[in-house]
């Protein structure tokens, strides 16, 4: 049996190491600056709590660490088909893999579900798309819940699983992240605020192609099925939104408070990176915007390796 | 081929919306699959169309509301639109006329009539006369003849389309309402919203109906004109007409869904058309449990939302994922209806059975929305 969790992402490999960070970026470049780059640069970042001119680096690392966590997930999710001895990945070995982490599992579903629900509603609207859906022929009509469902029935033994789906607690993340939006909307003006709901619309699963492209499983034997492949957009979506709130959290820790008491100890826990000028130029120097700077992430990432990432396999 | 798009009957009545009609397009061509029963349908159109806004216009058409539809229609008193749909199956000219395709109802409507008219002298005073008159002009036409042509085409210029457009104008609502309202022994429903003059706008109807026999999918298919029938792919035959615009799923239990029409009316009367269609291929066609079973509406509210504030104190009714779709899903518990609200200001309503409903919808969120106004 394998064991699942164990530290698939090394993040070492970013600390401390920009010019690796470069390569990767570059050899990608081409892929990102027409679909994800855009997407984290410009908007995608920004609507989920960065500034309004994310900084290019920051872009490029995030893209990063988005596309190793994938990768990494994307293996695992390999070796789970193998072991069944399927041909595509499933949603189920998604599923499968993440069936520790409860928060995040039950996230998940909540997109699966609002999925389903969203395709039903507009279906009703419009009566060309009623007569595709008649056409299609197969029931489609919660067709996401149903395969989260069948899952989770099968390999629930303790029972914990499939009481997530009654589960209605506050998703805390979530909540912030509602709260965070909410906060920076209020005060922008119907010009900004167009152009923020414009860029939240933004995500992976528009541009699917460019997606699948970006992910690069044509050297894997075993590719992920359409419905797979939502999951895993969905996935490189929270993971930018989870490294972006982590940011966010460490820039405010960086900033030393009037009065607090571990003032000192908080700066102390926060390493300067200073490996190349590049770095050093945009962490040493408050950026003319406040956006995120590429050490805000890789200290979130050095601090929070544990919580980052689809998989993130302990508790 | 009754020339005119359908007129909207019994909602207009109450709906002091009542809209400006636009002249309908004359149908010059017609669509050659319905050009054989033209003339038959001439009548069945006259015979709806009458009760129609005429009365300003021609007194000729002053509203023959076929009473025994209200009466039927005794579930809903007070929704006015809802007794609508039995409209159609109308008035007695239906038997008079060789009809006889449609017993069931027909005969129904027949033993009602005598009760009706009773109605009709009690409630109403003015459009006494004309009414009374209505009936017999056309059911002695039988002939299909000019005067169902000149009918039809007086109907052009009074019925265009789409009785459902929002127009708030008062003029218009209380000269017709007048002559029709003391028709219906309804309670009025009063749609305009009261704190702003947006009424949604129906765009599409879905109902069915049961023909009552069993069908010949491929025979259908084969003889009707624009039906498309693949078997491979879907166990229906897909069938179209133009006028009410709309389009029909015929199953080969019998059963059929039909969508895309504005209104109720139009619903019942695109899904007769179908049925007629059915029955003169040589099948038994029936017209049994109508029922709408979706209705979906839209209007626009006119500012921008921030949809970010509304999904935070709304936590429970709503779901906004914009990288999902750009809409905040809103699902209202009463009634229940599930509301698409854009940042644009754009509402879409939908899961209603009745039109009721949809306003009732739009009038408890359009204080909500306004809360979230984005300046």
């Amino acid at each position: 049996m394998v064991v699942f969790g164990t530290t698939f992402f090394n993040f070492d490999s970013f600390i401390g190491k920009t010019d690796t960070i470069e390569v990767i970026g570059k050899s990608v470049f081409p892929y990102c600056y027409h679909s994800i780059l855009p997407l984290l640069n410009d908007s995608g970042r920004y609507s989920l709590g960065d500034a309004r001119r994310p900084l290019h680096e920051t872009a490029v690392l995030v893209e990063d660490v988005v596309h190793t966590q994938l990768i990494n997930l994307l293996q695992q999710a390999a070796e789970v088909s193998q072991l069944r001895g399927a041909r595509v990945i499933t949603p189920e070995d998604l599923l499968f893999l993440m069936r520790k982490d409860k928060k995040k599992l039950r996230r998940l579903l909540k997109y699966m579900f609002i999925r389903d629900y969203k395709s039903k509603i507009v279906k009703g609207i419009d009566e060309d798309d009623l007569l595709e859906d008649k056409l299609s022929g197969s029931n489609n009509a919660n067709k996401r819940q149903k395969i989260a469902q069948d899952f989770l029935n099968s390999i629930d033994q303790t029972g914990e699983l499939l009481a997530m789906f009654e589960d209605d607690e506050i998703d805390e993340v979530k909540q912030e992240r509602m709260e965070r939006a909410e906060r920076q909307t209020r005060i922008m003006d119907s010009a900004q605020y167009a152009e923020f709901c414009e860029s939240r619309q933004l995500s992976f699963s528009k541009k699917a192609s460019k997606f699948r492209d970006w992910l690069d499983c044509s050297s894997m034997e075993i590719k992920p099925n359409v419905v797979a492949m939502e999951i895993l957009a969905y996935l490189a979506y929270e993971t930018v939104a989870q490294l972006v709130d982590l940011a966010l959290l460490v820039r405010q820790d960086m900033v030393t408070k009037a009065g607090d008491p571990f003032s000192h100890a908080i700066s102390a826990t926060f390493i300067q990176y200073h490996n190349s000028a590049e770095s050093t130029a945009a962490c040493g120097v408050e950026a003319h915007s406040d956006a995120i700077q590429p050490c805000h992430i890789r200290e979130a990432i050095r601090r929070y390796s544990h919580r980052i990432g689809p998989l993130s396999p302990f508790t | 081929m009754a020339s005119a798009p359908w007129p909207e009957r019994v909602p207009r009545l109450l709906a002091p919306r009542l809209p400006s009609y636009p002249p309908p397009p004359p149908t010059v061509g017609l669509p050659s699959m319905e050009q054989e029963e033209a003339y038959l349908e001439l009548y069945l159109d006259q015979c709806a169309a009458q009760d129609g806004l005429a009365p300003p216009r021609s007194p000729l058409f002053s509203p023959v509301v076929p009473y025994d539809m209200y009466i039927l229609n005794a579930s809903n008193p007070d929704t006015a639109f809802n007794s609508n749909p039995e409209v159609k199956e109308t008035s007695g000219d239906f038997s008079s006329v060789d009809l006889s395709f449609l017993p069931d109802e027909v005969t129904q409507e027949n033993k009602d009539q005598p009760v009706i008219s009773k109605h009709e002298t009690e409630e109403n005073s003015e459009s006494q006369s004309p009414q009374s008159r209505l009936p017999s002009p056309s059911e002695q036409d039988v002939g299909l003849g000019l005067n169902s042509s000149s009918l039809s085409n007086s109907h052009s210029q009074l019925h265009p389309g789409d009785t459902d457009s929002v127009q708030p104008s008062p003029e218009k609502p209380n000269s017709d309402s007048l002559s029709l309202a003391s028709i219906t022994p309804m309670t009025p429903m009063t749609p305009i919203s009261e704190c702003c003059g947006i009424v949604p706008q129906l765009q599409n109807i879905v109902s069915t109906v049961n023909l009552a026999c069993k069908l010949d999918l491929k025979k259908i298919a084969l003889h009707a004109k624009n039906a498309e029938y693949n078997p491979k792919r879907f166990a229906a035959v897909i069938m179209r007409i133009r006028e009410p615009r709309t389009t029909a799923l015929i199953f080969s239990s019998g059963k059929m869904v039909c969508t895309g029409a504005k209104s109720e009316e139009q619903s019942r009367l695109a899904a007769r058309k179908y049925a007629r269609v059915v029955q003169k291929l040589g099948f038994p066609a029936r017209f049994l449990d109508f029922k709408i079973q979706n209705m979906v509406g839209s209007c626009d509210v006119r500012f921008p939302i921030r949809l970010e504030g509304l999904v935070l104190t709304h936590q429970q009714f709503s779901s906004y994922e914009p990288e999902l779709f750009p809409g905040l899903i809103y699902r209202m518990v009463k009634p229940r209806i599930v509301l698409l609200i854009f940042v644009s200001g754009k509402v879409v309503l939908t899961g209603a059975k009745e039109r009721s409903e949809i306003y009732e919808a739009f009038e408890n969120i359009y204080p909500i929305l306004k809360g979230f106004k984005k300046a």
